[in-house]
């Protein structure tokens, strides 16, 4: 069942791709309702797969044999083959160009050793001793005649483990990483191994058995070497090519994923041209062009050369065993022979298993993490013949090699058992040995950072302990490739990135969707507390980072224009005219483009119109929040009255609020630019949202979980009355910019980097519009602070905890004159604490303490829970530095 | 402690020995000075913490504090053998061992202040000197990384947290929480081979 869902979109290429790909062949069949059948069959396989946990090559085999029946019956004649030279042209390089490309490199150079292994010395194990006991039961009688030869070079060709085959069957099977790189990094490389053998064996038939001299041997090892080698070279050539070409592809970012194709494919032509070892090229083009690849090209292009790469590996995977089962049928190509057969089958699974665990048993000498028995199994079963040996075997010529068609009939059996039975028990097999299993988790950054760490320490272990070992030898290529290589295949921009810094972009993108896609309700709202850190030195200055992030477009970023800008006065006040216009027009569509070009991509309209409605709903769905939060609030405060217990705490606090109402009233006015900040925000936030708050927490910790909860569940109500979002902000941001009194040094806040800006002119912008107001109401930054934070306020940092302490005494609660939008000093924050307290429904204690509860009750509880509600959102969307907020939850515990 | 010296092959420790007396100059003790001279370790990120590992006291008894002047052949062995790779056969509970140990060598590499805790401070410095290395990116960037690791480990051993309640730092069962994914048990190791004399030693011999 698991499989079905991993299956189910490759299913659905399979559906529709092969569906495309025939119909240019359909028309030999002279109907239409042929294609209805074949691609009714399509889906048949790929339901079937589905349900049945089939493996698709096998689905897709059996969907060949039939329609090769089908086409025989019909015509008599076989009209399809698998082609070789449209196998070795274009199908196999699809396959094998994806799976160089997308090779884990660290993972198959850690296992290098051991794939090279397997692959030259297992396949020359596997070749040798299939032919040369092939040829052994040949001379007892049992099996159709043929010479040495003839025998060796069968093997040679029947002997090797296919990339096909193992991709397709591995890959449903999900075993861990290292024994799949070993089977797979095996089945590309001994490539270079087959190649030569069959090069080799030909020439040696061609000019027949006696006239090979002892130096052909030889020559046969060094062309290995060559082939091999060579292959290999020409790879890692053109990847450089590749990767220094794309450096200069800025401006023309639509032909990048063409360079890609065009330059691997071309280092396999290249190769093949030279008669080198093409997959081994093709694949060293792959890995060693891949990291400057993906650096430098856009995102867009990442994407387009990953899904196209892997959508025609599909379509070419699926070809071949299509037409692979359709070739079987044809008769008229193979002849039988069951000795043939059983003794080959036999011979191929015996000499696997006997070559896995020798060299198993050698390689774990040295090997730290030994492969056990279990692997070995795997290993050995895992050891599928597919296409290329179906390729080679027809490509062989009878006239030279009389026995082909005997061959050609037990390469399929052989190809057809392989991949169809083991293929088909492979994975309950693995299941039963309980076979570690790869996991598709993500590693956190956390992880991330110690792998990195891992390969430092491990290196300078290394280095002291005097062993140039693999780490040491690693580490070497890593100053090499960072001195030299990089800067030659690098783009600028890129250069300096590291992987470290895109794992942190990953997480900030997915968090910043995860917020979008949850309405904000869920996040990053861990707090970290730092006691020992300047609030200074958290502040991150705004630096270039901010400029690499748009750049990339890693962000997601409604309000770029908030970003860019400088923090000014007058430039705010454009801004926000700016954004009240953007928001509210939309740009006409356009209907037609003006040109039309193949190689550059106008910045779609749609994009822009896509992005501007995103944006729209996104600050409706703000307003929408605001609007409901009247509502909710009323409902929440019925619902806590019933609740009973704290229905008077409610009202008591609810006095309180309606002080806040008037203020809100005050605050109105900065309503517009709350607007601009809630879009805005989010998008910074999720791009680097993180705020660490350092508190020292004198207060009571049982308070805490108590006021936790509140928030939790009501956290409308928790959350004061407050003015905007805006307003609320006015004091953080005024914190933040200036570090006003009201936050104590010891607050840590963390802004974002790239909110950073954003944030100081919003501040800035803030502090003007609010200031006029201020005095009247003391209450409003705090409320506005408390507001914004959302109900689970949190930190307070120490300074403020002893100033909320003082407020605690209820000295300074009523006094609606000291509030003022800068808190110059420790009391006002008392004030605001207090304010905050008041606010805090669920306190009883509050009310006590308050003295002179201030009188419009219904009012100040709307706008509370209105504002609430947008507080919640926001906070959840934005971690601010929530320096204020502390001192609701704690003024219960001190009081 | 969990590693124990007595695993360590005897060629192992032959090999060892050499390093230490060509590290020393033949002296008695190795000091800091010896092996900031390595010019291999020039180049590394963090080898202020690495060399700072050997001559820590906890790596080389459980109740150890601060750290040394200098160390003896013994303690240099202690150090090394965090990285032996383990025992092929080995149980579940000493495999759980050895990850312990393994880890709690990282976790006071990290704890600078040997307070029983990561502090955010101690991890971004930890980031940053990991980050040092691909220069421009430098502090900020470091720094946010931290935070955002910070910020992860907190979710992760903490769960959601109450709005007022505040992270100090990683513990080392937080440690182990969070690298619960990474083998450590297999990853943490190296291949105490000497290329000098190339001798074929098994690695893995008890």
């Amino acid at each position: 069942m698991e499989t079905g869902h991993t299956e189910f979109p490759s299913g659905n290429i399979l559906a529709s791709a092969p569906d495309i790909s025939l119909k240019a062949y359909l028309h030999i069949f002279n109907g239409t309702e042929w294609q209805h059948n074949i691609s009714v069959h399509f889906t048949f396989v790929s339901l079937f797969s589905l349900f049945f946990a089939v493996p698709e090559s096998c689905m897709l085999i059996l969907l060949g044999l039939v329609l090769g029946a089908v086409v025989l019956i019909a015509s008599k004649k076989q009209p399809y083959q698998l082609d070789p030279g449209l196998f070795f042209l274009f199908l196999l390089p699809t396959i094998v160009g994806d799976a160089g490309y997308f090779m884990p490199a660290r993972l198959f150079f850690d296992n290098l050793g051991a794939i090279l292994l397997y692959a030259v010395v297992g396949t020359l194990w596997n070749a040798f001793c299939t032919g040369f006991c092939l040829y052994g039961v040949k001379m007892a009688g049992v099996i159709v005649n043929a010479g040495l030869m003839d025998f060796l070079l069968f093997g040679a060709l029947i002997s090797a483990v296919d990339p096909v085959a193992v991709l397709a069957v591995f890959e449903e099977v999900h075993v861990n990483e290292t024994l799949f790189i070993i089977v797979f990094g095996e089945s590309l490389v001994n490539d270079a191994v087959t190649v030569v053998l069959y090069k080799v064996y030909i020439s040696f038939v061609e000019v027949g058995p006696g006239n090979v001299h002892t130096a052909d041997y030889f020559k046969g090892i060094a062309s290995f070497l060559i082939v091999s080698i060579g292959g290999t070279l020409v790879g890692l050539i053109f990847a450089v090519i590749l990767a220094f070409v794309t450096r200069f592809t800025k401006k023309v970012r639509i032909i990048e994923p063409l360079f890609v194709f065009l330059l691997v494919y071309l280092a396999y032509l290249t190769a093949e041209l030279f008669s080198l070892s093409a997959i081994l090229s093709m694949t060293f083009c792959g890995i060693g062009c891949k990291k400057y690849v993906e650096a430098n090209i856009s995102q867009k292009s990442r994407t387009t050369v990953k899904y196209t790469m892997k959508t025609l590996a599909s379509i070419a995977e699926t070809i071949i065993f299509i037409f692979l089962g359709i070739s079987a049928v044809d008769k008229s190509k193979w002849a039988w022979d069951t000795g043939l057969v059983v003794s080959t089958l036999i011979f191929i699974l015996v000499f696997r298993a006997m070559g896995v665990v020798g060299q198993t048993w050698f390689l774990n000498w040295f090997r730290l993490v030994p492969l056990d028995k279990i692997d070995q199994v795997v290993m050995s079963y895992g050891g599928l013949r597919g296409a290329v040996a179906f390729a080679l075997v027809v490509l062989l010529d009878k006239e030279q090699v009389k026995a082909k068609d005997y061959f050609v009939a037990t390469t399929i059996v052989v190809v057809f058992f392989t991949v169809m039975f083991q293929g088909l028990t492979i994975k309950p097999l693995v299941k039963w040995l309980k076979v570690p299993r790869s996991t598709n988790r993500k590693p956190t950054i956390n992880e991330e950072i110690h792998e990195r760490a891992f390969d430092h320490i491990l290196t300078a272990v290394e280095d002291i302990a005097g062993l140039n070992g693999y780490h040491h030898w690693r580490d070497k290529w890593e100053q090499f490739d960072k001195n030299y290589l990089s800067k030659l295949l690098l783009r600028k921009s890129v250069y300096h990135k590291s992987e470290l810094w895109e794992a942190y972009q990953k997480i900030n993108i997915r968090d910043a969707i995860s917020v979008i896609d949850q309405g904000g309700n869920v996040l990053t709202s861990a707090r970290l507390s730092l006691p020992s850190m300047a609030s200074r030195t958290s502040f991150p200055e705004v630096t270039n980072v901010t400029n690499y992030l748009r750049e990339n477009g890693s962000g997601v970023c409604l309000d770029l224009q908030v970003i860019d800008t400088v923090p000014g006065a007058k430039i705010e006040e454009e801004l926000e005219t700016h954004h009240v216009l953007a928001g509210n027009l939309y740009k006409p569509r356009r209907r037609y483009q003006s040109h039309y070009s193949r190689h550059f991509m106008t910045v779609g309209e749609k994009e822009r119109q896509d992005r501007e409605v995103f944006q729209r709903n996104m600050r409706n769905r703000l307003e929408s929040f605001k609007s409901t939060r009247y509502k909710r609030h009323k409902k929440d405060r019925s619902q806590k009255k019933r609740k009973g217990s704290d229905a008077k705490e409610q009202d008591t606090n609810d006095k309180p609020r309606r002080n806040v109402s008037w203020q809100d009233k005050a605050v109105v006015p900065v309503a517009p630019e709350e607007d601009k900040h809630d879009p805005s925000e989010p998008d910074k936030d999720d791009d680097v949202g993180i705020t660490f708050v350092a508190r020292k927490a004198p207060e009571t910790p049982k308070e805490r979980p108590k006021s936790a909860a509140l928030d939790v569940c009501q956290s409308p109500v928790a959350a004061p009355p407050s003015p905007t979002c805006g307003e609320k902000n006015l004091p953080w941001k005024s914190g933040v910019g200036s570090l006003p009194p009201c936050v104590s040094v010891e607050a840590t806040k963390i802004i974002p980097i790239d909110l950073q800006q954003a944030w100081n002119q919003s501040i800035s912008s803030l502090e003007s519009l609010a200031s006029p107001p201020a005095p009247p109401e003391p209450q409003h930054p705090r409320v506005s602070a408390l507001s914004r934070l959302g109900g689970p306020l949190r930190t307070p940092a120490k300074g403020k905890s002893s100033g909320s302490g003082g407020a605690g005494s209820g000295s300074n609660t009523g006094s609606p004159s000291s509030g003022q939008f800068k808190f110059p000093t420790g009391k006002e924050e008392e004030e605001e604490g207090a304010l905050s307290q008041q606010q805090q429904e669920m306190q009883p204690l509050m009310s006590s303490l308050r003295p002179p509860p201030p009188p419009p009750p219904p009012p100040a509880a709307q706008s509370a829970g209105k504002r609430r509600n947008p507080c919640v959102y926001l906070r959840s969307l934005v971690t601010v530095p929530p320096s204020g907020a502390e001192p609701q939850s704690r003024r219960p515990t001190q009081l | 402690m969990g590693l124990e010296q007595n695993e360590v092959s005897l060629e192992q420790i032959a090999i060892l020995h050499n390093r230490f007396k060509q590290l020393s100059q033949n002296e008695e003790t190795l000091r800091r000075d010896d092996l900031k001279t390595i010019q291999d370790l020039e180049s590394n990120p963090i080898r202020y913490q690495i060399i700072e590992a050997f001559f820590d006291r906890r790596n080389f008894q459980k109740d150890g504090v601060g750290s040394v002047e200098e160390i003896g052949f013994e303690e240099f062995l202690t150090v090394m053998s965090y990285f032996r790779a383990p025992a092929h056969h080995i149980t579940e509970e000493q495999r759980e061992e050895i990850r312990r140990a393994k880890l709690r060598f990282l976790f006071n590499m990290h704890d600078t202040d040997n307070d029983g805790t990561i502090t955010l401070e101690e991890y971004r410095h930890v980031v940053e000197e990991l980050l040092s290395r691909s220069g421009a990116l430098g502090r900020e960037t470091a720094k946010g990384i931290a935070d955002a690791a910070m910020l992860e480990v907190a979710s992760i051993s903490v769960g959601p947290m109450a709005p007022d309640e505040f992270y100090e730092g990683i513990t080392f069962e937080h440690f182990l929480k969070i690298l619960k994914g990474i083998e450590i048990e297999t990853r943490m190791h190296i291949r105490f081979l000497n290329m000098d004399t190339a001798v074929f030693c098994k690695q893995h011999s008890v």
